[in-house]
């Protein structure tokens, strides 16, 4: 049986109040959206405040410092689209500024990954629109 | 003091199996028809379809969306059908539904059936579905995320803080496949129980997660017939009656989704629906736990109280929730024991609670089983609802 699968590298789909965001990761920076109201750090981005519902938003540039909070190392059983890249570390990472997001962990061999790892981010390119916040472990 | 008035007085079920010969119409018709034979009322009886949502089928989700069953099945008293979807937890809203259909008067027999028939979807659409369902797609599934990822990352967080080892999480598996080998509707019915040291050999997907942690994907479908409380009492016949439910909303995406808020969640919502039951957790004789993977199981276990926190997983290596233990959980197997049935597993855990209740659950009977605590969740697990179900007001 000939089975054909789909190939394509999924790209983030992105929302309107999403874009700076990406527009940041192409520009080696990690943006996350801030409430001006309210003071809160955002993560995911929406288009109003998810605390206080305020429109008055505005992006901040993270340190790009996290911590592992949770990881999985996958070894099989992808999606064919991704099978190329086994084996790859999806992660949840906390990032200094108190927001969380899941992310890939490089640069590294993934049996020294570990909870509460330190790790910085790094952008990884998908295509010349969009560049994902990838993490790798800080050099000490 | 329960709020619920409803109970189920019929069901029916087919085994789940990979049979693409089976088709989709052929098993509603084999479930609906037995559900409405065991609950002792005429067809003409059922006056409302309330279908649990298909994944992945969207041709039949459209055939049911748009009135089919009830003129496949000739039901000539029903008065309105439609589709309810919340994934996994699509069962419960089907009959918190069926409540408001009854309480309101639209109907007072509800038909609640599911079916899913995964062998005939082609492979790549399965893959597809199952790495889309539940995650965002922009957050999350660009990374290369599947179910199996989320829950390993999940897993390796439980174990982090808890110490279990890997052999006691792979006894969870043990535990589920011990009750399914006795289970004729499950796939692995009659099937040897593989060890924890046979889990933890088959092939490693991803961190913690082996190839036998993983779930088959089946064929399979079942149905009950609910009627108002008072309805069931006058019927002379074991019946089991809801009476107690809550529910806590967690996250649609899985990264929002903390670990501390989902166990607090698992344990508010279980005290919330005993306290509705007017039971407490040491009146429960069976835990009818649906997590769909089993590496959350033992997280269930601690937030329900049933083990220490910390010791889920090792009642699990000691063999307390496998058949012949002292802790009867998910008799059925849960997703690993019975196959996977998309949002049908749910459905044929309300199943499960009633045949236990009513006393007809064979070989896997819990004795003297009278009151059951079950849940469901949807999605990925964006939610948690936990009811309470007896054999009594």
């Amino acid at each position: 049986m000939d089975i054909q699968f789909d190939m394509t590298r999924p790209l983030p789909e992105t929302q309107p109040w999403s874009k700076p965001f990406w527009e940041g990761t192409k520009q080696g920076k990690l943006l996350i959206q801030h409430c001006r109201d309210c003071n809160a750090n955002i993560f995911y981005p929406r288009k109003v405040c998810p605390e206080c519902w305020s429109k008055n938003m505005d992006w901040i540039m993270a340190g790009g410092k996290a911590k592992v909070y949770m990881f999985s190392t996958a070894y099989d059983m992808v999606e064919p689209k991704f099978m190329a890249d086994l084996p790859y570390t999806l992660a949840y990472v906390n990032l200094e500024e108190g927001i969380r997001m899941m992310t890939r962990i490089v640069e590294c061999d993934p049996t020294d990954i570990h909870i509460d790892m330190e790790v910085e981010v790094v952008f990884h390119k998908l295509n010349d629109e969009f560049y994902l916040p990838y993490f790798r472990p800080v050099k000490k | 003091m329960s709020n619920s008035n409803l109970a189920i007085i019929g069901i029916g079920e087919v085994p789940t199996r990979i049979m693409p010969e089976r088709t989709r119409w052929d098993i509603l018709y084999d479930v609906c028809m037995e559900a409405i034979r065991d609950s002792g009322l005429d067809k003409n009886d059922i006056e409302a379809v309330i279908n649990v949502a298909p994944q992945a089928q969207p041709k039949l989700a459209a055939e049911l969306s748009f009135g089919k069953l009830p003129e496949e099945l000739g039901l000539k008293g029903c008065k309105d059908t439609c589709v309810c979807n919340a994934g996994g937890a699509s069962t419960s809203n089907c009959i918190r539904l069926a409540e408001q259909y009854i309480a309101s008067g639209i109907a007072k027999a509800v038909l609640i059936p599911h079916v899913t028939v995964h062998s005939t979807i082609p492979l790549e659409e399965q893959i597809n579905f199952f790495a889309k369902a539940g995650v965002d797609m922009q957050w999350e599934y660009p990374f290369g995320t599947t179910y199996n990822i989320l829950m390993g990352m999940m897993a390796n967080r439980y174990m982090h803080e808890t110490g279990a080892k890997p052999e006691h999480m792979a006894s969870v598996v043990t535990a589920l496949r011990s009750w399914a080998t006795k289970d004729p509707n499950s796939f692995f019915y009659q099937k040897k129980v593989p060890t924890p040291q046979m889990v933890m050999e088959s092939p490693l997907l991803n961190t913690p997660f082996h190839k036998r942690e993983s779930n088959i994907l089946g064929d399979g479908g079942s149905a009950m017939v609910v009627v108002s409380a008072q309805d069931a009492g006058r019927m002379n016949k074991p019946v089991a009656y809801k009476l107690g439910e809550s529910v806590r909303y967690f996250s649609g995406t899985p990264v929002l989704r903390d670990f501390y808020k989902v166990a607090e969640g698992f344990s508010v919502t279980a005290r919330e629906a005993m306290a509705e039951a007017g039971v407490t957790k040491d009146d429960i004789s069976l835990w009818n736990i649906y997590m769909a993977y089993p590496m959350n199981h033992p997280i269930m276990a601690e937030a329900l109280g049933v083990a220490p926190i910390g010791e889920g997983a090792k009642y699990f290596a000691e063999g307390r929730m496998s058949f012949g233990g002292d802790i009867p959980w998910s008799t059925i197997g849960d997703a690993p024991g019975r196959g996977h049935t998309g949002s049908g597993v749910s459905t044929a855990m309300y199943v499960e609670t009633a045949r236990q209740i009513m006393g007809k659950a064979g070989e896997r009977q819990v004795k003297e089983c009278r009151y059951v605590f079950q849940n469901t969740a949807g999605g990925s697990g964006f939610n948690n609802i936990a009811t309470v179900w007896g054999k009594e007001i």
